[in-house]
């Protein structure tokens, strides 16, 4: 089909001989526009099963035969003393193995982000929840937030900069 | 089981028949594809054991899930092995058929039991159960049975001497 639609070009030739010789002097141009039904849904089929079958059914029944015939599905053995298999080595068909090892991420890798990702969306429930208790708290009683320690005291401060400017005094610089 | 000798003519047109139909496959299986074929192992994955739900403490979200995961498998596990049972069973009674009354009653007991067992643990739970709804299925059944008796006795009524 592809060989067909590139000869179209050789089908020109056959309209210039069919001219009546009275006006076919070449005087001025007369172009046409021929008024033909639409050939738009005939093109698109014509892509659509040139597409399909070129860039899809071949290449993948060539991909799966390959690998039914020079690889070939496994056989299920006892897994041998103290080896840990691979992830993907769960798996029968090549292809499927293939797919598990080099496309879609590890089942345990998955598992363990999921359980990290409830955990933290636990503590944020738990604290949601917390300051939902303190906020009632505070509308019940008509009271305000308090904080019961300050981080920093200037106290101490102040005593070891006294302290430091008196053995200043003393020593020199 | 292996091919009984043809025992007329019929028979053997029958098996001559076949035999044409499936040379070509068989011919192209042992002489194409399996010279060309790897031999390579896969296993079957074998989970640890995680502690299951009545061990977790009431805040753990991730000791939920593990347990809940582990209770999905296990309930696939059990499953399969009542589908075996059932399978066991229903090949008896097809190969035994004029007498499979007598010959089956063992595997049928084994099957029942078996069936009553599984829905004692997994039945009526509804399509969105999770290891909780399971647990507390249990919790209820045990109270059921502190006030009225193995199931399958009778409820007691509230009045009580």
């Amino acid at each position: 089909m592809v060989v067909f639609s590139s000869l179209r070009p050789l089908l020109r030739f056959q309209t210039n001989i069919i001219k009546n010789a009275a006006i076919s002097r070449p005087m001025s141009e007369h172009r046409v526009f021929n008024i033909t039904p639409s050939r738009w849904q005939w093109n698109r089929f014509k892509d659509l099963l040139h597409f399909y079958l070129l860039l899809g059914i071949i290449p993948c029944t060539v991909v799966v035969t390959c690998a039914n015939i020079f690889i070939g599905p496994a056989t299920l053995s006892e897994i041998p003393e103290g080896y840990e298999p691979k992830y993907w080595e769960y798996y029968r068909h090549p292809v499927t193995r293939f797919i598990a090892r080099y496309i879609f991420n590890s089942p345990q890798q998955d598992y363990e982000k999921y359980l990290a990702f409830i955990f933290m969306e636990d503590e944020r429930r738990k604290l949601r929840k917390l300051t939902k208790e303190v906020k009632r708290k505070i509308a019940e009683r008509n009271d305000y937030q308090a904080y019961f320690y300050r981080p920093v005291l200037a106290k101490y401060h102040r005593v070891s900069r006294e302290a430091a400017d008196y053995l200043e005094t003393i020593r020199g610089d | 089981m292996p091919e009984a000798e043809p025992r007329n003519i019929v028979e053997k047109f029958f098996n001559t028949v076949g035999y044409i139909l499936q040379a070509p496959t068989v011919w192209v299986r042992e002489k194409i594809v399996e010279p060309n074929q790897k031999s390579y192992p896969w296993y079957h994955q074998k989970f640890r054991r995680v502690p299951t739900i009545d061990e977790c403490y009431t805040d753990d979200v991730v000791c939920y899930y593990e347990a809940d995961t582990q209770y999905r498998r296990d309930k696939q596990v059990d499953s399969e092995i009542l589908s075996i049972l059932r399978d066991r069973f229903e090949d008896c009674v097809m190969y035994e058929a004029p007498d499979h009354l007598e010959r089956c009653t063992p595997l049928h007991k084994q099957y029942e039991e078996a069936t009553t067992n599984w829905f004692t643990k997994y039945g009526d739970l509804g399509a969105y159960h999770n290891a909780k709804t399971c647990y507390m299925k249990q919790k209820h059944r045990l109270l059921w049975e502190r006030r009225h008796g193995p199931v399958g006795t009778g409820m007691k009524s509230d009045l009580s001497e």
